[in-house]
């Protein structure tokens, strides 16, 4: 079983991006995290196999969060999910060391595609 | 400015958004024709654009319609109450994603502000109507506005 936690401060995205998970035939065990700083503190604590985070949340954006796990050593596989992919959005991601980047609306074959080559 | 968002960007984005988070089919969402209804309860959700391009882009509704959308958007039934909470978290997602992807098409790149929602939209001095689409939904009007700053 998958280990993942899901970070994004809208409960209901999170619920979708559970349910898409579900749907593209994972089988994850999946905690929650409402911003950047519960999530940091979730790794901390118990270090998933994969993060998916959105990248606007207040008290810790994603890239922040993404930068604050490097910074402590963490390697942990880490893919956006946003509605922002804009290729500069991209670009930074994908140089701060971010896997994908999801941008919403998704759906189950576009979380397959990026998440596949991840857990190969 | 009015080049850069067109009506059918944005009905496009939000056609995606339909299908692929609300009801999980195409076809959902079409274009309203006729006048719209004018509201009885109205329920605005928006998010503003900062940076070289500021602006807004909002979706309104009637709050039994955003209600049904929450209710989409959580797989509730549909006669099951919706949470003041859940109402706000749902309506505002839908205009975080607007607002996102339109965003992505604007030629310069700027910061997304967090979702707002609101009972009438407070306006945006100094700004003008770039676009405005009217989506049918489940045979309910759903108005979706971007304004730049003129």
């Amino acid at each position: 079983m998958i280990r993942v936690l899901v970070a994004d401060d809208s409960r209901v995205m999170r619920q979708i991006v559970i349910r898409t998970l579900r749907q593209a035939g994972y089988d994850w065990e999946v905690r929650e995290a409402a911003d950047g700083a519960q999530a940091l503190e979730a790794v901390r604590a118990d270090e998933p196999d994969v993060i998916l985070s959105d990248w606007n949340m207040p008290e810790m954006t994603g890239i922040e969060l993404l930068r604050r796990l490097r910074a402590e050593g963490f390697t942990t596989p880490l893919g956006f999910v946003t509605s922002e992919g804009s290729p500069e959005m991209r670009e930074l991601a994908d140089r701060e060391g971010a896997l994908f980047l999801i941008a919403k609306p998704f759906t189950p074959e576009g979380f397959r595609e990026v998440i596949d080559p991840v857990l190969a | 400015m009015t080049t850069l968002i067109a009506g059918d960007d944005v009905y496009a984005i939000a056609e995606e958004l339909f299908t692929a988070m609300v009801d999980d089919e195409p076809g959902a969402v079409s274009q309203w024709f006729g006048d719209t209804p004018a509201w009885q309860v109205p329920v605005v959700a928006w998010v503003d654009l900062h940076g070289g391009w500021a602006g807004r882009a909002s979706v309104t509704t009637e709050r039994a319609t955003a209600d049904d959308l929450a209710r989409a958007l959580l797989q509730m039934g549909a006669d099951e109450p919706v949470l003041e909470e859940d109402l706000h978290d749902a309506f505002g997602e839908v205009a975080n994603v607007v607002g996102g992807n339109v965003k992505a098409l604007l030629p310069t790149q700027g910061t997304l502000g967090l979702p707002q929602v609101a009972d009438h939209d407070p306006g945006l001095p100094g700004s003008v109507l770039v676009t405005e689409v009217v989506l049918d939904w489940r045979g309910r009007p759903l108005v979706l506005r971007v304004r730049g700053a003129a």
